[in-house]
């Protein structure tokens, strides 16, 4: 299997105001191909930090991050606007724009990477059916529940064929009946598309689902509590 | 992202906030529409005022005057000799003599009161020789009714066209083969004599229209030289027209400087080209003037643009981040939020340009309607003898009005644009 992302002693350090804080110290992680991740740990441990990492979206203060053997610290702003355009990202509060429809929300990352306009369409309605919202096309977010709403981010998250989704506690802002359905898809997704997650919860109802699931504490990765599942 | 892509995004952003960006788009209307106005609105008056000057001096006509006078727009008006020397009909014929001369004829003039019967008024009275005026003002000096003397008899007057009937309500006030009364006063202000004549009417002149920037007008009456300067009690003249054989510009020249040496400098010769210089040079300025005061509207315009667009980014801080987070390069941000602004100054100057134009067109058809009377003289109603301006637009006027609206809302949008774009992805996703 072919390595997707690695961390090799990731340190991230931020200052609030003038006190340092140690977000992550020296995190060290590897996800290959397929793989459904779940990385779990209390508030404060530093997961998002790791996921914004992990998805190009900021740069270590020491060690690295290697999206397909590249070291996100080399890069300048446009190389990880590339870059991003291979990573999925879903967030806990869905990051949907308002003013757009469903179907164009899921479009507009075809937009921005420059797909024509034939093909946008095409796409987008695959990836709705995909999500199972194939007759909610041209709703605006506004008029959806959070569970059809994560579905829509899911569809735009998929819509480049990244290498890899991004999930930062998808199922934090929706209901449990709904959480089961989206994790159903996600594991769906994993295993007759074989699309590589990494999924960030503290929801251990979900975190069971994944294939492995990381313990972060105090920015450091929990030996102690990785797991290897097997079921 | 391709054009078309960036420019519905960014028209998507602005429909967001429909009633924002009209402000701030009716900020630039506001600005551009008073540029517009004001240069078409001056523009019409230049094209107006020479069409007027070339009908009143021919290009092959100088006009000899004692003394620095102001030079254009008296014609032959009120006295504009301020100094003691002045002209003489002997001048005019000795002016004749030089080479390239064809024509050359004194005029006087002076403001007069006109009676018959009851009814009377104030006017300017010019004193020419009937057939060298003729001559020169072929087109205009034409008498509708009755004629033009040829050879003057003393008593003779020709009237312009308004004199008729100079309250334009029907009551006549002389025709031709009319005895009507000309008086003068003379004498110091304390012991003023008034002299009455009794002149004959022989002619009528056809209307002429305009406010008559020199040459022969509706508003005037005109009698034989030699009888006016015997009212008038002088030998001088006001100044000496002068045809050339020909306008070009050499001519112009060495008749200006024989004339010139043969009155030792004391003269002042303008040219109607050099008149309209003058006159042009001087609107421009005042052109420059009044869009400088109407800019100051387009900037106070721009710092509307680059309120809203501030406030835009701020509340769009999220959705910058989102953006980012699928890819988005930062140029692209920056463009689609600048396409923002654009729109609203290319929106603001189309309408700026059409709301001018209108207004413009309003004000010289209602405005300017009034300043047109004043100039009637006659108490006149109605805008007969007033000057008409029709706003000239000219395609400089509408690219440049685009321009500044596009360049003002480039460089206003420009700050959050680029502030836009330099919003760090993580940071931005986090904003509240």
């Amino acid at each position: 299997m072919a390595t997707i992302v690695e961390t090799v002693n990731l340190k991230k350090t931020y200052m609030l105001g003038k006190v340092p804080v140690y977000a992550l110290r020296g995190v060290n992680l590897k996800v290959e191909s397929g793989d459904f991740v779940a990385i779990v740990g209390p508030s404060g441990s530093g997961k998002s930090t790791l996921l914004n990492m992990i998805g190009a979206l900021d740069k270590p203060t020491e060690g690295k991050v290697l999206i397909d053997g590249v070291d996100v610290s080399s890069l300048n702003d446009d190389r990880l606007a590339e870059l991003r355009r291979r990573v999925g990202f879903v967030f806990q509060f869905f990051n949907l724009i308002p003013r757009l429809k469903a179907n164009e929300n899921v479009e507009l990352p075809l937009t921005i990477v420059g797909v024509s306009k034939g093909e946008r369409k095409r796409k987008t309605f695959e990836l709705l059916k995909a999500v199972g919202l194939g007759e909610r096309v041209d709703h605006n977010p506004t008029e959806m529940s959070g569970g059809e709403q994560q579905r829509v981010a899911i569809a735009r998250a998929l819509a480049n064929d990244p290498r890899f989704l991004l999930l930062d506690e998808p199922t934090g802002n929706i209901d449990s009946k709904t959480a089961d359905m989206l994790v159903g898809l996600l594991k769906g997704l994993n295993e007759k598309r074989g699309v590589t997650i990494i999924m960030i919860t503290h929801d251990m109802n979900v975190a069971r689902h994944a294939k492995r699931v990381i313990r972060l504490l105090d920015g450091k990765v929990d030996e102690t509590g990785i797991t290897a599942k097997g079921d | 992202m391709n054009v078309v892509d960036i420019f519905s995004y960014a028209f998507s952003g602005i429909r967001l906030r429909k009633l924002r960006a009209a402000l701030t788009t009716l900020g630039i209307v506001i600005g551009i529409a008073a540029i517009v106005a004001l240069l078409s609105l001056s523009e019409g008056f230049r094209v107006a005022i020479t069409s007027q000057f070339e009908r009143g001096f021919a290009l092959d006509v100088l006009t000899v005057t004692t003394g620095r006078g102001l030079g254009f727009g008296l014609g032959d008006g009120v006295s504009s000799g301020t100094s003691d020397e002045y002209l003489t009909l002997n001048d005019s014929r000795a002016i004749y003599g030089i080479s390239g001369v064809k024509l050359s004829t004194a005029v006087t003039s002076k403001s007069v009161s006109l009676s018959s019967g009851d009814l009377s008024f104030t006017i300017t009275a010019v004193g020419v020789n009937f057939s060298e005026y003729s001559q020169l003002y072929s087109s205009s000096f034409v008498a509708g009714n009755g004629s033009v003397p040829d050879s003057s008899e003393n008593n003779s007057i020709v009237l312009g066209a308004r004199i008729v009937d100079p309250w334009q309500n029907g009551t006549v006030f002389a025709r031709v083969g009319d005895y009507i009364n000309v008086s003068w006063i003379s004498g110091s202000i304390t012991r003023p004599v008034v002299r009455s004549y009794v002149f004959h009417v022989v002619g009528v002149l056809n209307e002429i229209g305009g406010f008559s920037l020199g040459g022969p007008s509706d508003v005037k009456v005109y009698i034989p030289i030699t009888t006016a300067q015997a009212i008038f009690e002088t030998d001088g003249v006001n100044l000496i027209l002068v045809q050339l054989v020909n306008g070009e510009q050499s001519t112009i020249d060495s008749v200006t400087a024989s004339i010139n040496t043969l009155f030792d400098e004391k003269v002042t010769v303008m040219s109607p080209a050099a008149m309209l210089n003058t006159f042009s040079s001087i609107l421009s300025t005042i052109q420059l003037f009044l869009t400088g005061l109407a800019g100051i509207s387009l900037l106070v315009a721009g710092i509307g643009i680059m309120n809203i667009m501030i406030v835009s980014v701020m509340e769009r801080t999220r959705e910058i981040g989102i953006l980012k987070s699928l890819g988005m390069k930062n140029r692209t941000v920056l463009v689609i939020f600048l396409c923002e602004a654009v729109i609203i100054g290319l929106l603001g100057a189309v309408i700026g340009i059409a709301f001018g134009f209108g207004l413009s067109n309003f004000v010289s058809r209602f405005g300017l309607a009034l300043l047109g009377t004043g100039n009637g003289m006659l108490g006149g109603q109605g805008t007969g003898g007033g000057l008409s301006i029709t706003p000239v637009l000219t395609p400089m006027v509408i690219g440049g009005a685009l321009a500044f609206g596009v360049a003002t809302s480039v460089l206003f949008g420009l700050y959050p644009a680029r502030r836009a774009s330099k919003l760090k992805p993580v940071e931005a996703l986090r904003y509240e």
